[in-house]
């Protein structure tokens, strides 16, 4: 509770602080020109339609005390409700999100075992180098490049480049429907994953080496156990904590990770929205996103603390 | 050391993780097979017209919503009580069928016709034009903008069922326009008792115009279709989509695919990627300039561009052709004022001052700015010629040109400094005026008046951000407003763009082309000076 006050009060301020005023804002787009004294006494009334018209401690108070009945108030910018928005953006968002992490996941954890397993051979090397190059193609780049060659009008045409469904596709049946999302997510998925390979793939590797030199794999080999149950059952789970860790700090920088790659695929997510909040000033929106992501934080921080229990026995939430 | 020796010698099998690998390359064959099986494709009907647009609107309340898209498409859905010709840009009627000005230009009186329908077939009638305008008066109504318009009107009053009169607090050409179109809603649909801001009716518009609002999905599309009971001529066109698409190089692409029937192209894909034979045989290519000017506006409170004859000088020292060239491959046009390049106001006598560095030496050593104490710097009483120009951060395009605009001023001695900034904060910096120089745009809309830019009344927090004060000038834009006869009006626009040429307040820079390709299919599309307009378009069979 005290560091999601701290952090949406810290976002509070910091949006207040920066330079630009969604008041002028609003009464200055859309018109060619900026006239000046007529326009004062407008920019003070929208001031007070707004609410921005008292100082900002009071306006954080109110904020909190609308929070408190989960009301996030309504945007600046189109006048709907704050929550309906981002609930509208948030389900794209995680899906697109949980997906990219499952399969990041699922991609580097036996890539970084097989080469802790066959250290510094020749594959290994291979691996390490391949999974760099992709590390540092930037994602916009690289969507793109996938854009033309796959999705594009020119070469192949097999991938769909907007959105995350077709029109009509809500006609099919449900595995249809399902699939028709899959087929929309295949490029954007693959521009947020193959980042990631590099860099858990890496950790999955170093965490492993560390394990298998221990005494205990020594004793479960001299035992005689399969090498399958020797990394499987006793290498594995000793070396899954630290990439647990890890997951607890991926799911918020992914949500914020996916502002490009919404932007580009024109899938309507929350990094979109956030993108477009920003540059509106859009304030209710962004306190309201600012406080959503730094729950999810949150919750995911605890969620790996009780996947610890789950993969590692000596951890328990009891005393003792 | 020891442990990889053992490795090696006897390599631990990796079971899983083979299998895995194989099994990862099935299941991923096997989703692709899956999933490219069940594309699904909607047959395309003739009569659907596709567009798109880079994001959603705010609202498709008029009233309220400011943003571009809204423009597009309230154009089709709500309608105004006078229209602009598209060829002679004068006003010609739309919902009122006449309309009366008073001797003193004060009055005017519109005459509505009383054979329109809202789409939900009420009647349209005096009254909805009165609460239209009643909404952008009352402050607790978010339309500052359109507000700050409708200062100049007194009041406005209803006569009876079908005719209505404003009356204007001083005389202005443009007063018929003030009114004349701004878009007029339904009082039945939003005078319900619901806040008018947050209205439901922002999302699903009810208006008059030939198309009636179907659907609009967040992030996806808004769908449009014929008014079938529309009260004028119905176009040919039954369905209109536009399609949210908010990458630029996705658009082309998407518009390549055929998914599209109109694309804004850029240059390069103009004269490259569109210039293929697939690409010709399906669309129509359009040219046009936009009522766009740019420009590097010079802050005249800074020393060194107090002076005419430097601002003449840095003119002189920017290559306007040779940018246009290479950055725009020529489409688009050197200006030599911001009045609207299509409109008989721009004054075409003028020419473009030429690229000429050895001239614009000359001038800036006439006006005293010589490199006194040898640092390279030009310098004059001590300061030296030196400032920071502030741009748009995003915008790659005036990256590269003002690149090359430096490299050019770094030959005859300037520093500038070249500073991106995103949009809320740059239009801070400037209406305090804490900036050197600045390039910026602006955009000629119907009622746009050239007051705001260049009156001194506008210096502080208007747009006249650069502090442009010229006696002859302020009184020309006084009287111009005031002056009813078009032809005396157009020369002393005229008379204001040569003292603009000769003060050089402003280094004009181009009015960009819109280049737009059209699925052939559509017939009877028409350039104007306001550009297209896909109403009267009709489709081939």
């Amino acid at each position: 509770m005290p560091t999601f006050i701290g952090i949406t009060l810290i976002t509070f301020f910091v949006i207040h602080l920066a330079p630009g005023d969604p008041v002028a804002l609003k009464a200055q787009t859309g018109k060619s020109t900026i006239s000046t004294q007529v326009s004062k006494t407008i920019v003070e009334e929208t001031r007070k339609l707004y609410g921005l018209d008292k100082p900002p401690h009071v306006q954080y108070g109110l904020w909190l005390k609308r929070l408190v009945t989960l009301d996030f108030g309504e945007s600046f910018k189109d006048h709907r409700p704050v929550l309906k928005k981002i609930a509208e953006t948030l389900p794209i968002t995680l899906t697109l999100n949980i997906l990219t992490i499952i399969i990041i996941y699922i991609i580097s954890v036996p890539i970084g075992i097989f080469s802790a397993l066959n250290p510094k051979s020749g594959l290994d090397k291979l691996i390490t180098l391949s999974l760099f190059i992709l590390y540092s193609l930037p994602a916009f780049w690289v969507a793109s490049i996938l854009i033309v060659f796959l999705g594009g009008g020119d070469y192949l045409n097999w991938f769909p480049i907007v959105g995350v469904v077709s029109d009509g596709a809500s006609s099919l049946p449900w595995y249809g429907f399902v699939g028709n999302v899959m087929w929309h997510l295949v490029l954007p998925v693959v521009c947020l994953t193959y980042g990631g390979f590099a860099f858990l793939s890496r950790f999955a590797r170093a965490s492993m080496l560390e394990v298998i030199r221990q005494d205990y794999i020594r004793t479960a080999r001299a035992k005689g156990l399969s090498e399958w149950k020797v990394i499987g059952k006793h290498g594995l789970r000793n070396a899954i904590i630290p990439l647990l860790t890890l997951m607890g700090t991926l799911l918020p920088a992914l949500l914020g990770g996916s502002v490009i790659i919404e932007q580009i695929f024109s899938i309507p997510g929350m990094g979109r929205l956030s993108f477009e909040s920003v540059l509106a000033r859009d304030y209710p929106t962004i306190m309201a996103i600012a406080a959503i992501d730094a729950f999810l934080t949150l919750i995911s921080i605890l969620l790996v603390d009780i996947m610890y229990v789950v993969v590692d026995p000596r951890i328990t939430f009891e005393k003792g | 050391m020891k442990q990889e020796a053992v490795g090696r010698k006897n390599p631990p099998r990796p079971p899983f993780s083979k299998w895995g690998l194989g099994g990862i390359i099935m299941l991923l064959a096997s989703c692709f097979a899956l999933l490219t099986s069940c594309q699904f494709r909607v047959p395309k009907d003739p009569f659907t017209f596709i567009d798109s647009i880079p994001a959603d609107p705010d609202s498709l309340n008029p009233i309220i919503s400011i943003d571009s898209m809204q423009t597009g498409i309230n154009r089709l859905i709500y309608e105004s009580l006078i229209k602009l010709d598209n060829t002679t840009l004068k006003p010609r009627p739309l919902l009122a069928k006449s309309w009366m000005i008073s001797k003193d230009h004060l009055q005017y009186t519109f005459y509505l016709r009383n054979d329109v329908f809202w789409h939900d077939g009420m009647k349209f009638m005096a009254d909805d034009v009165l609460y239209t305008f009643e909404q952008i008066r009352n402050p607790n109504v978010d339309a500052a903008a359109a507000r700050v318009d409708l200062q100049m009107v007194d009041k406005f009053e209803k006569l009876d069922d079908y005719t209505v009169r404003f009356t204007f607090k001083k005389p202005d050409y443009k007063g018929i326009l003030f009114v004349g179109m701004i878009r007029i809603i339904p009082k039945h649909v939003f005078d319900n008792g619901s806040d008018f801001n947050s209205h439901p009716a922002g999302r699903y518009p009810v208006g008059t115009g030939p198309y009636r609002f179907v659907e609009w999905r967040t992030g996806k599309h808004i769908i449009l279709e014929r008014n079938e009971s529309y009260w004028g001529e119905r176009p040919d066109i039954k369905r209109v989509v536009h399609k949210i698409i908010s990458d630029s190089n996705a658009t082309f692409q998407v518009l390549k695919k055929g998914e599209l029937d109109v694309g804004t192209l850029r240059p390069i894909q103009w004269a490259r990627q569109a210039d293929t034979k697939e690409f010709n045989s399906r669309f129509n290519k359009h040219e046009y300039y936009l009522p766009i000017c740019t420009f590097i506006g010079w802050n005249l409170e800074r020393p060194f561009f107090k002076d005419r004859r430097v601002r003449t000088a840095l003119t002189h020292l920017i290559n306007r052709e040779g940018i246009k060239k290479k950055m725009t491959l020529g489409k688009s046009k050197v200006l030599t004022s911001c009045f609207d390049i299509n409109d008989p106001e721009y004054n075409n006598n003028i020419q473009p001052y030429p690229y000429n560095p050895e001239y614009a030496k000359r001038l800036l050593t006439e006006a005293g700015w010589v490199d006194h104490n040898g640092d390279g710097i030009l310098d004059k009483d001590g300061v030296s010629f030196q400032f920071a120009l502030l741009y748009g951060g995003g915008d790659a395009a005036s990256t590269r040109m003002l690149t090359i605009i430096r490299e050019d001023l770094e030959h005859a001695g300037i520093v500038m400094d070249i500073q991106g900034l995103e949009g809320a904060t740059l239009y801070q910096q400037v209406i305090e005026r804490k900036f050197g120089a600045l390039i910026s745009g602006w955009v000629n809309t119907p009622n746009s008046d050239p007051y705001q830019i260049w009156h001194s009344s506008q210096i502080n927090g208007g747009s006249n951000f650069i502090g442009f004060s010229n006696k002859e000038f302020d009184e020309l834009l006084i009287k111009a407003r005031q002056e009813f006869d078009d032809n005396k009006r157009i020369a002393m626009y005229h008379r204001m763009q040569e003292i603009l040429h000769e003060e050089q307040p402003y280094t004009f820079l181009f009015a960009p082309a819109s280049l737009v390709a059209i699925d052939k299919r559509f017939s009877n599309v028409k350039v104007y000076p306001r550009g297209i307009s896909m109403i009267e378009w009709i489709v081939k069979q």
